[in-house]
Order: C-alpha cells, then structure tokens, then sequence
C-alpha cells in the first residue's frame, strides 16, 4: 500500500528521518513507536505531503507521491491537536472533506451521517466543536478523516490529550474500527502499552531510523536490538560471555558468575559475548524447586506493590540484580515477601539473544 | 461507543468583575464618559436645538435640524461618503489581506521587522504624509516624470484632485488599520487548521476560502470597523487630494461649524454619523459571532 | 433649559480654557499664519508683557468660542463683517484713542469703514482683496473678471477658494446683483451661474490655493491677494487682477472684547503693531496690503510694485454680516457641488 524508499529528511544540519524503509501492507494497524523527538511525526508528515523528502521516494499504490501536496494524496490524517475547524459545527467538520472533493451533496450528507452514527456523535451533530469533551472531539477528528476513505489513514498520538480510562477505551475503539472496515492505519505514538494493544505490526523508530519492526509479539518477545528490548517492557539485559556450546543450546555466563542455558540458534558462530534480555515477567519465581532449562536462587531484596502485579527486585547468589513481575492474583497464591529466598526458573525461550559478537 | 458526559461549562462564564477590576477600569470609564458621552451627549442636546445669527445655539426644541438631514441633498452625499468608504474598505481588505497574512506567517525576526515597516508612517504626521502624496501626483509630480521619463504617451496625466486621488489617499491613510488587525487574528491562527484543510482534499484557493478567511474574520471585521466608518467622516483628504470638489459627509459637517454657523444642523449630522457607527458594529458583530462561533 | 445650558457653556469653556491670566499678560487670539512671531518676541522684550498666542483659522471659529463663553481673551482679530456682528452684539469694548497714539499712521482710506463707522471698537490690521490670479504662461487670453475665468475652455484649470460665501458672492457680481443682499430671490438667481461655474473647478482650496497653481495642477485661480503676492514674488508669470464685476475687499483688524481682563496690555500691543517698523515686518512676511502708510513707506519697491499687494484701483466691497443666511448659502453650495 506505502512503500517508503530511503527517506532522508534534514532540517538544517540536523537528520530526522535517516535513509528510512519501510512497507505499510493494506489492511494493516501499524505502529511507529519511538521516545519523543526520534522523527515519527516527521515520518507521518512525509507521508502526509505536509514535508518533502530530501532524498528517497514514498509510493502510495504503487504511485510516485514523494512531491504531491498534500491535497493530491488520498490519505488522511487525524492529528494530534485534533485541529478541528472552530467555526464550523460537528456535521460541517466531518463534511469538509467531501465538500473539498465535491462529492454531491446528497450522497456527501449520507456519507457523514454514516460517519457520526460510527462514532455515535448523530446527537451532537449541530454543536461547534468547543462544545465537546476531549474524547468527542477526538471523534469528531476520526470521523473526519475516515469519512474520506482514504487509502491510509495516519493518526498522529491521536489519543494522547485523554485521560487513562478514556484513553483505554478510545484505543479498543479504534482498533476495532480499522478491523471492521478494513482501513490501513499508520499510527503514531510514544506509549508502548498503545501500541502493543493496538498495533498488528510494530516499527521502533530510534534517531529517524527504523529499529526494529515486526509483528506485535515478536517485537515484545523477541527484540533485535537493546534499545528496542529496553524500550519496550523494561527487560533485564544483561552482559554475558559465551563458554560453551552444546549442539542447541549454549551456556552463558554473567558477570558475577551465573550462568545460564541459551538457545544457540540465535547467537553465531563465533560470538564471544552476547547482550541476553530477559523480560521480567518470564522468570518463574517460587518457594519450590521448578522445572525448568535454567534454574538459580536469589533473595527479594525489595517488593513494590503494583495493583494486578507485584514487581520484586531480586540478587542472585552471584550478585547479579534483576527484576521480575509475579501476578497479584489470589491469597491462595505463594506470598512473597523482603528478604525471603526463592527460586527462580527461565525457559530457554525466554531468554533471547539482542545482541552478540 | 458512549458518549461522554457533556462538555464542562465554557469559560468566560465569570460576567462579575468584582471591585478590583472595576478600580482597574475607573480610568478607563473616566476617559470614556470624559470623552465619549458627554461630547455625544452635548451633540445630541445641540442636535435638538435652534441657532442664532451668529451661530449661537438657542435651547429651543426643533426636529428641523433631522428633516434637513434627510433632505435628498443630504442623503446623496451619506450615499457619496459611504460609497467612497466602501470602496476604500474593499481595496484595503484586498490589499492589506495578503499584507496581514504574510507578516503573521513570517519568521519571529521579519514578523517584527515588517510590522515596524506598516507603522512608520504613523510617525509623520498625516497632513505632511498627504502632502507628500500630492508631490507625487502633481502635473509636474513624480509619477508623471516617471511616466514622462518612460515615454508612455498621452501625458502627463490628471491625476491630482481626481475621485481616484481621494481613494488612493484615503487607502494609504487607513491600509494600517486593516493590516493590524488581521494581523492579529491570522497570527492566532492555528497552523495546524490550514494543514487540516489540506488534508482533506482543499486547495490553496479553497483552503484560503474555506478556512483561513473565516478563521480570521473578527481581524477583517475589526479592520472594517477601523477603517469604514472613519472613511465615511473623512474630509482632510477629499480637500487636499480630491479638491474638495465633491462634499463628504464630513466636509458638510465641518461646513456646519466653520462656514455655515449651524451648530445644531452639525450636531444632527454627526448624531446621524454616530448611528451609522452604531449599525455597522452591530452588523460585524452579529456577523463575526455567527462565523466565530 | 436655562440650567442645562450653563452647564454646558461650563463645559465647553472647560475645554476652550486659556491660559491664567496675571499681570504683565495678554491673551491674543488671532488667525493662523497671519501673526509674525518676531512681532510678539519684539514686544515681550520691550515691554515685558507675555503674550499668550491662540489662533484660529475661521471668523466662525473666533464667533464660536467667544459666544461659548471663552471670555478671557484680551486682543481678537476678526474680519470686518465679524466685527461688524461683535460689535453689534456687545461683544467688543470701546478704544481708549488716548493709548493708541500710533492710530495716525494708518490711511484714511481705511478709517470710518462701514463695520465699524467711528473707528470706535476697531483698528485695521491688514486689508486683501479676493481676485484672479492668472499662470500667463499657459492662459493667452485677455481675463478680466469672472465671466472670463468661467469659461468651458478653462474647465479642469481653475482653482478657487473652498468658501461658499464668496463663490456665491461672485455670481451675484458676474449678475449685477448687491453682493450683500443674500435673499432667496437673489440666491435663486445666481443659483444657475454657480452651478455652471463648479462644474469647471479642478480644486477648491482656502488654505493654500497657490500650491495647485505652482505645482502645474491649474492655470487660474480665484484667492486671497496674498497668496497671489507669493505667487508673484515665486514667479512674475502669476499676474493678479481684480474682476471687472467687483471684487471682495477685507480688512481684518484688531479689536478687545468686552471681556477682556487686560485692556490695558492690549492696547499697548495693538499701539505696538501700529508703529511703522513693526507693521513692515507683518508686509514682510504675509504679502497683504497694509494699511499702515507709514509702514508702506518702509517698503522695498519691489514689495510696492506686486499687483496683488497694492492693486490698481478696482470696485471693491466689503462683506456685510449676513446672520442665518449663510446657512442658505452653504445648503445651495453644497447641493450644487454634490450634484456634480
Ligand atoms: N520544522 C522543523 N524544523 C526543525 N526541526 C524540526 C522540525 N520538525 C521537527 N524537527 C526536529 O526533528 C526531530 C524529530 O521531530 P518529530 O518528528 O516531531 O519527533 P517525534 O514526533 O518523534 O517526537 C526533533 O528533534 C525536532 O526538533
Ligand atoms: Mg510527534
């Protein structure tokens, strides 16, 4: 659907989108996440039109649209301010798009009322956009956009001027929108809570270069580089050094002296040292002995209570740190406590190669 | 989807100023009683009145003074002025428009560069900025030596003491007044709107249209305010560059004090004058609170 | 009413409020660019007396503030007819003659005149006449009054004085009538001949007509002799010439209100003024005729000999006080430019 080619773009001395890449497939939700200034609004005003790329070309169906303006692009953007157009009422906003395009008006007139039932804003329909809440006028911008059926739609931190819970139930909306009707979403955000909820793919951005990008899952479960797997989910990363090879597996072994089964695939031939990440929620804390590939003791040197999860901070015997999150479920459940020793179980799959040498 | 609970009270709900910004305004309200009510006060008293011989006015209550006014001759120069000030309202909106728009849209540095350029002129005074139109339009002016000098044929022109002169001077005199306050809505305006409108499918003509002009329609109506009305009053400058061939309103009114010693057929003009101000700010504002919203 | 009238007159002499007035001070409220500055400074220095120098620039302005009640003023200078209505109204003080030993210089020509018959309440400053001024270099044709000026070949070459008493003063004379009897009938009569002469006006300007004439904008002009005596002195092309029909003569003089607080500093600055050497410096520098014979002798020949300043005798006539009248005059005025 978007094929971006090697987009650069400067702003004076300074490079914000780098010899970028990327494919967006039709149908698909997907995500550029990034720590803010790392170029994603950039990237979506590239495609937009609202910038030109200085080197490289951005394809739309197959298209050159590298140098259209905006206006000549059949993609629509929600943006962030939601830029709403004050001195129009809701029904006019949402028709704008249409009038622009000069759709006739009485199939234009079916089109948003179409639109605002989607968003259930048929009622509020005649009031001017200050009359709305946050989450209405959010909206109002979807509907706007949507009303256009562009071939992409980019929607840039659309849900980041909400509050938690609104936020929440905007971002089920939203995903459940573009599967019903089958939209391409090029989504942009900071919070990568957000995109892992909505997106299928994921693309981190880092300093106007594409990270890592992949499906949603393999994105959390396997990061290819320590800024991605320390961007998403605070992992344990740790520095090992490879010791052995066994067929399959590998041992590693940590500063202080643990060492620990990996699976060999992923780290080549050759390497000496690798960075291992391990996400907290894969360490199988318990009282007892497990059965598991690596298998090592370490004592609760702090325990902070988080709602649904408890998160402990743990030191191995050999005094490497780690941190780990244990579910808050029930009192029947084994209760950890600040000092308590345990035992703590990884799966070979859960510890994952980012990086090797 | 459910819809969230309504929109919390707008601002601007707090209509009670409590004693401190009333201390605020007593300067304010001072000057504005000083100086608007009670000379519009005494004009309405005098607009009421008789005169005497030698332009006295006599308290005698009179409606003679306001069937004058609608005397056809009257009329026809209201018409006149209006006209001249309507079209001065046009030219500066189309020409101060793009000015406004540029300035607002223009780095910090050329933003404040550029409206020191609108403002110079206000720090000559207006009769010596009108007199120095008048050496350019003179028979034996600039533009004529310039078009003399081009050898464009059929000069030199009659330009001076023209209905064209009077525009042209009465454009420069108040473009200012339309620049500064379309200035200052389209500065205000949110860039993000103008992408918006870009997005979706509109064109610059159309985006301009559709967006930007009424985003910055309480500038133009300001600047309307600014320059209409004062236009339809002016005489300084139908005097000097139209030759006072053509009376304005103003040139009628001021004949009323200076000339014809008829203070209250002068107040009856000006009292008239005062309510067309009236209208026409209500009409702006009516119109400017339907497009602002 | 009476009540509310008061206060309005207050009012109203709240915002006209001259300066304190204490002794050694004279209040002047005199006409714009018509006051030499050095003829004050040279007075203050003699004598000590501040003056205290307040100008207009139309009798009606002068008649409007002092009828307003801004009574403070020691010395006014109104034109003849406005004198002729001050002094009817009580408005200026008798001349103590004792304390104008200066008065003898002033021509005899110019003593007993019809404002002001015994020379009780008045002292002529400078005298002009109204009459045409003619760029000889463009205009061939012999012009010797105002028909001849009025003609469809000069359309767009005429400028005259934006005053609506005199152009309608000047069909009266173009017509023979009295140029003082503004009646309907008469008004109805010139009524035509007016509306046929504003059609052929390039400019009316009071203030400064010579500006159109030297800038090249027109060729003939109806003004102020003084302004025609600058032209001159600009050019010897401008040639001055009083109409055939008739031509308005004024004198504007000097006179103390009723009012007054400092008659006797008055009078020594009107006694002043009249002394020869100080009315050559107003000829100096305002081109008018001055009715100083002893000041006139102090002229250069040059001065003598400009056609504007001392005309060749003519028909001259004083304006009288016309009262509401110039209401009707200016109605007919502005309806005939307005038609335009
Ligand atoms: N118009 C511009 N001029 C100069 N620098 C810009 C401009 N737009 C963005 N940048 C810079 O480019 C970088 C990336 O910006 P942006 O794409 O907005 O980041 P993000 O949306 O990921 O937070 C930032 O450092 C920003 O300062
Ligand atoms: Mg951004």
């Amino acid at each position: 659907m978007i094929e971006i080619r090697g987009v650069t773009k400067r702003f004076g001395s300074f490079t914000a989108v780098d010899n970028l890449s990327l494919s967006v497939r039709a149908g698909e939700f997907l995500t550029l996440l990034g720590p803010s200034g790392c170029g994603k609004t950039t990237l979506l005003r590239l495609l937009a039109g609202f910038e030109m790329p200085d080197e490289g070309v951005i394809l739309l169906d197959g298209q050159d649209v590298s140098h259209l303006p905006p206006y000549r692009r059949s993609v629509n953007q929600v943006f962030q301010s939601y830029a709403l157009f004050p001195h129009l009422s809701v029904r006019d906003n949402v028709g704008f798009g249409l009038r622009m395009q000069n759709v006739p008006a009485p199939e234009a007139a079916a089109r948003v009322a179409e639109a605002l039932e989607m968003v259930s804003l048929r009622e509020q329909a005649d009031r001017l956009p200050h009359q709305l809440s946050g989450g209405q006028r959010q909206r109002v911008a979807l509907a706007r956009a949507i009303v256009c059926r562009p071939k992409v739609l980019l929607l840039d931190e659309p849900l980041s001027a909400l509050d938690a819970k609104l936020r929440h139930n905007m971002q089920l909306e939203l995903k459940h929108l573009q599967r019903r009707l089958g939209l391409t979403f090029v989504f942009v955000t900071h919070d990568q809570e957000e995109a892992l909820t909505m997106s299928d793919r994921i693309a981190i951005i880092h300093r106007g270069r594409i990270e890592q990008l992949g499906a949603a899952g393999e994105i959390y479960h396997r990061p290819r580089t320590p800024f991605a797997a320390d961007f998403i989910g605070q992992a344990n990363l740790l520095q090992v050094a490879v010791v052995g090879r066994n067929g399959t597996t590998a041992r590693v072994r940590v500063g202080g002296g643990l060492e620990l089964t990996v699976a060999s695939a992923e780290l080549p031939a050759g390497a000496r040292t690798a960075l291992v990440s391990i996400r907290p929620e894969k360490i199988c804390i318990s009282k007892q002995r497990l059965d598991t590939e690596n298998l090592f003791e370490a004592t609760i040197e702090e325990e902070i209570f988080q709602g649904a999860t408890d998160q402990l901070r743990l030191v191995t015997t050999q005094g490497t740190r780690l941190h780990a999150l244990v579910a808050n479920e029930s009192a029947m459940q084994e209760a950890f406590h600040e000092g308590d020793r345990v035992y703590c179980g990884l799966h070979l799959d859960d510890l994952v190669i980012v990086q090797a040498e | 989807m459910h819809a969230p609970a309504d929109p919390a009270p707008l601002p601007g709900d707090r209509r009670h100023p409590g004693w401190i910004a009333w201390a605020l305004l007593a300067p304010m309200v001072f000057w504005l009683a000083a100086f608007v009510v009670v000379p519009a006060a005494i004009l309405l008293v005098y607009s009421f009145c008789e005169r005497d011989e030698v332009g006295g006015v006599v308290f005698r209550f009179t409606l003679e003074n306001y069937q004058r006014v609608f005397d056809p001759v009257y009329l026809r120069i209201f018409a006149r002025s209006i006209g001249y000030a309507a079209l001065t309202t046009a030219i500066c909106v189309v020409v101060g428009y793009p000015v406004a728009y540029t300035i607002a849209r223009a780095s910090e540095v050329w933003r404040h560069r550029l409206l020191l350029l609108v403002m110079v002129p206000f720090w000559t005074s207006f009769l010596i900025r009108t007199y120095a139109w008048i050496t350019i339009l003179k028979q034996e002016g600039l533009l004529n030596g310039f078009l003399q000098a081009m050898h464009a044929g059929g000069g030199p022109f009659n330009l001076l003491y023209t209905p064209a002169a009077v525009v042209i001077g009465l454009v420069y005199a108040y473009l200012p007044f339309m620049i500064l306050p379309i200035y200052g809505s389209a500065e205000k305006l949110d860039n993000s709107l103008i992408e918006a409108a870009y997005d979706l499918g509109a064109g610059p003509v159309r985006a301009f249209s559709a967006v930007i002009v009424p985003l910055t329609m309480p500038g133009i109506a300001a600047g309307t305010l600014l320059v209409f009305v004062p236009a339809i009053g002016m005489f300084a400058i139908t005097d000097l560059m139209g030759g006072a061939k053509v009376p304005m309103i103003g040139n009628v009114i001021q004949n009323q004090f200076l000339q014809a010693r008829n203070w209250p057929f002068g107040a009856a003009l000006g009292v008239v004058f005062m309510l067309m101000f009236v209208v026409t700010y209500g009409l702006l504002q009516r119109r400017g609170a339907r497009l602002a919203g | 009413m009476k009540k509310l009238h008061s206060l309005l007159l207050s009012l109203a002499t709240l915002v006209a409020l001259p300066a304190v007035h204490a002794a050694g001070e004279v209040n002047l409220f005199g006409w714009s660019e018509y006051v030499p500055q050095e003829v004050l400074d040279g007075f203050t220095k003699e004598t000590g007396i501040k003056v205290n120098f307040e100008t207009y620039a139309s009798n009606e302005e002068l008649l409007s503030k002092l009828v307003a009640g801004a009574g403070a003023y020691d010395i006014v200078q109104p034109s003849d007819y406005t004198a002729e209505v001050m002094i009817r109204r009580k408005m200026l003080a008798p001349l103590d003659r004792q304390k104008l030993t200066n008065l003898k210089n002033i021509g005899p020509q110019y003593r007993g005149m019809v404002h002001d018959p015994e020379d009780k309440y008045t002292v002529p400053y400078m005298t002009g006449t109204v009459g045409i001024v003619v760029n000889t270099a463009v205009v061939k044709d012999p012009i010797k009054g105002y028909r001849d000026v009025f003609q469809p070949k000069h359309r767009d070459r005429l400028v005259v004085l934006n005053d609506n008493r005199e152009i309608v003063t000047w069909a009266f004379y173009a017509l023979g009538l009295p140029a003082n009897e503004v009646t309907a009938a008469n008004l109805a009569k010139a009524r035509p001949v007016v509306a046929s002469w504003i059609k052929l006006v390039k400019v009316f300007d009071s203030d400064s007509p010579k500006t159109a004439l030297l800038n090249g904008d027109v060729d003939i002009g109806i003004v102020w002799s003084g302004e025609a005596a600058i032209l001159w002195n600009e050019d010897k092309k401008f040639q001055y010439v009083l109409p055939a029909e008739g031509a308005h003569q004024f004198v504007d003089v000097l006179a103390i209100p009723t009012t007054a607080k400092h008659k006797d500093e008055a009078h020594q600055l009107i006694n002043y003024i009249l002394r020869p050497e100080v009315a050559k410096l107003v000829s100096d520098k305002f081109p008018y005729t001055n009715p100083n014979l002893a000041a006139r002798r102090l002229l250069s020949p040059e001065q003598l000999a400009n056609p504007a300043s001392y005309p060749q005798a003519g028909n001259l006539q004083p304006f009288r006080d016309i009262g509401k009248a110039a209401a009707d005059i200016d109605q007919l005025v502005t309806d005939l430019k307005s038609a335009n």
